[in-house]
């Protein structure tokens, strides 16, 4: 294993909300062990949007997901690095960060769903068919707001109640609960939860909060399921969203009006936003800073206008120019040849110089490390590294055109 | 934010889980009653029905035990339509009438004793290898396999014939059998339940693990039991037959594989009765239970979809 990619310069912790470093997933499978997430590091600060762009299979998704934990063991492994994330009250308090990874699953329990929430890609799959709307997004109201749910006259509550507040009665009591003396107080419970779950909803600007409710994810269109999904995520107020594709399976005209949303809430409540894309015109458009990946690493990382204005790495250039745009001529776009290489036991290198037009030997032999180009603009590629560090005569490193076109 | 209204003290709610459910089951209901074979199936049902719960009402139960068949050793072989026999006698005096009534009381209870226990066990262990998996779904299903390798009837005959001849003895045996098909259904659907995006939403909700299976996992891994469920309604009834009709029944019970049984011998003389009532009742169970199986299938089961 190569040493840590190099960490990011100190920044004042407190405007951190996210800070990744050196994050490895691998997968067990039968060829070997494939590295899907090979030595991450980036930070997401306080109320920004962050935009995670690569191609399909180049580990973003599974970055997002380990700072849930959803990825699953086995075959996945957590084979290195930590997600160090501080909460709102830990940057009040000053209080240090929690590594995600490490914590237990009871923690990870409270922050799933209410400090750090996800949007998945498609809609019509991220709703159980089984359950109704309300009760869906009624879920995160019992999972981490049932002493808000029982009210003031905590003190009173029958303990059957203050249980159904968190949703794990049993059927017996639930069918005791639907009786005097606790048919009322087990009513206005439900009541209370239908007014979160309602505003939640209403949060979305979805139409007839109180009818959707009733409904089931079948009966809905994919952009109402889509504010649903927005409305459960936002309903206990996140530090951080993440988005993984979150208008990918939509209609383009429906797109547009689910990222102004996502767009205005975040604002209005200041969360951080991590987005995971493959679409740079999204990315562009939505996100403060971005971060490309590739192969499992990041290749480059900086603010938006910068890195799409002066694009550092190949790849990313490469990707730049795949993308059509209105002011292209006909036949101007151009792919990048080549397939993403296999990532089962990958040999110190870069993983794009199977790919890359300026590679030279030196790229199949070393690890570039992201290193500082300007401020906030950083890259991995030894075009832009310096020989003397590396310990090689200058003409070893490849040549990238320093101004792109 | 949506205005309150005051606590509505309708009996019936207009909205809110129970009319969400009751119309979801509305939906449903309509869907299986469009399918004409599944409502000639619910009306054979209904009827087989009737017959179990009025047939103290319709003959003078047996005293003491209502399930043994009333004997009249001075009305043996009596055709049907003889006064007091009115679908005749066998060659014990027993009346067929009664047996056949009596005989779906049995078979009634039989069925959903059979069917809940089997249920409840292949839920419990296919719950317990799919939805934990590893290991323990490794042993289960060696387990399982060891259990399918055997034919259902020949190894309830076995189990059956080892406890000696009784009807609580062919119960056992047809639970101790019929588990494990619920057990792989369910694995399997868990299994393909579980990969789904809203079971990583639930877990990104912060769920717990049993909330996620209750909630999530089984609501949506149920459905196919609940159509084998129905169809074994029928299949139990027949296979039960099966091994009642060789003598593994209490002789004289009031069942329809004992009266197949108590016929036979009278077929080639000409007493057809005695055999082809209860054993067309035999086939009308099962009959009935696979057409309504079938519909719930066609309306369930996502695999059949937009056929």
């Amino acid at each position: 294993m190569t040493a840590p990619a190099a960490s990011p310069p100190s920044r004042a912790t407190a405007t951190l909300v996210v800070s990744v470093q050196d994050l490895r997933v691998h997968f067990n499978v039968k060829a070997g062990v494939v590295h899907a997430v090979d030595g991450v590091s980036f930070d997401v600060r306080d109320g920004e949007t962050l935009g995670l762009v690569g191609e399909t299979g180049c580990g973003k998704t599974v970055t997002a997901r380990s700072f849930l934990r959803l990825v699953r063991t086995p075959p996945g492994i957590y084979a290195g690095g930590r997600i160090d994330f501080w909460s709102r009250d830990a940057r009040r308090t000053g209080a240090g960060p929690v590594d995600l990874l490490s914590i237990p699953d009871r923690e990870m329990l409270d922050i799933r769903g209410d400090r750090i929430a996800m949007i998945f890609q498609d809609p019509g799959k991220a709703l159980n068919p089984a359950m109704s709307i309300g009760d869906q997004v009624a879920e995160v109201f019992f999972q981490h707001r049932s002493e808000d749910l029982i009210g003031d006259h905590r003190q009173r509550v029958p303990r059957m109640v203050r249980r159904a507040s968190r949703q794990v009665t049993t059927g017996p009591e639930r069918i005791v609960l639907r009786l005097p003396p606790w048919r009322s107080q087990a009513a206005s419970l439900r009541r209370r939860v239908d007014e979160l779950v309602a505003g939640a909803l209403a949060e979305t600007q979805i139409a007839n909060p109180r009818k959707i409710m009733d409904r089931y994810p079948h009966e809905l269109s994919g952009g109402m399921k889509q504010r649903v999904m927005i409305a459960q995520a936002l309903a206990c107020n996140p530090d951080l969203l993440i988005a993984d594709e979150p208008t990918t399976a939509l209609d383009v005209t429906i797109q547009a009006r689910i990222l102004e949303l996502i767009a205005d809430l975040q604002q209005r409540h200041g969360t951080s936003v991590l987005y995971i894309s493959h679409d740079l015109s999204l990315v562009r458009r939505m996100c403060d800073r971005v971060a490309v990946m590739y192969a499992g690493r990041i290749v480059e990382t900086g603010d938006t206008d910068t890195v799409f204005s002066r694009p550092l790495h190949p790849y990313t250039r490469g990707l730049m120019a795949a993308v059509p745009s209105a002011s292209q001529k006909r036949g101007e776009l151009v792919a990048i040849e080549g397939n993403v290489p296999e990532l089962v036991d990958p040999p110190p290198s870069c993983h794009f110089h199977t790919r890359c037009g300026s590679a030279v030997a030196l790229c199949g032999q070393v690890d570039p490390e992201l290193l500082e180009f300007d401020d906030s603009h950083r890259v991995a590629c030894l075009a832009y590294a310096s020989a003397g560090e590396l310990g090689v005569p200058d003409t070893a490193l490849p040549l990238v055109e320093r101004t792109p076109r | 934010m949506v205005e309150l209204s005051a606590p509505s003290r309708l009996p019936l709610p207009t909205h809110g889980p129970l009319a969400v459910r009751a119309r979801r089951f509305a939906e449903v209901a309509r869907q299986v009653l469009r399918n004409p074979t599944t409502v000639a199936g619910l009306v054979i049902i209904v009827a087989l029905l009737a017959m179990a719960f009025l047939a103290p009402l319709l003959t003078t139960p047996n005293a003491p035990d209502p399930y043994q068949m009333p004997r009249d050793w001075t009305m043996r072989d009596v055709p049907p339509g003889t006064p007091g026999h009115p679908l005749g006698t066998t060659s014990t005096g027993g009346d067929v009438f009664y047996g056949v009534l009596w005989g779906a009381r049995t078979s009634l209870q039989l069925s959903v004793i059979v069917v809940s226990i089997t249920v409840t066990v292949g839920i419990i262990v296919g719950s317990l290898a799919g939805f934990i998996g590893g290991k323990l779904d490794e042993i289960l299903m060696r387990l399982v396999d060891v259990f399918l390798a055997i034919p259902e009837l020949i190894f309830a005959l076995a189990i059956a014939a080892v406890l000696g001849p009784s009807f609580s003895n062919i119960i056992f045996a047809l639970a101790v059998v019929f588990w494990v098909k619920y057990a792989r259904i369910i694995r399997g659907q868990i299994i393909h339940i579980k990969q789904n995006d809203y079971v990583d939403a639930a877990r990104v909700t912060g769920d717990s693990r049993f909330s996620i299976y209750r909630k999530d996992v089984l609501p949506n891994s149920i459905t196919p039991v609940m159509v084998q469920a129905t169809m074994d309604m029928g299949g139990i009834v027949l296979t039960a037959a099966t091994l009642s009709f060789i003598g593994l029944a209490e002789a004289g019970l009031a069942e329809w594989g004992v009266l197949v049984s108590d016929g036979q011998a009278g077929i080639s003389a000409g007493r057809w009765w005695a055999s082809t009532f209860p054993g067309l009742m035999v086939f009308l169970w099962a009959l009935a239970f696979n057409l309504v199986g079938d519909g719930l299938r066609d309306v369930l089961d996502p695999r059949t979809e937009g056929r």
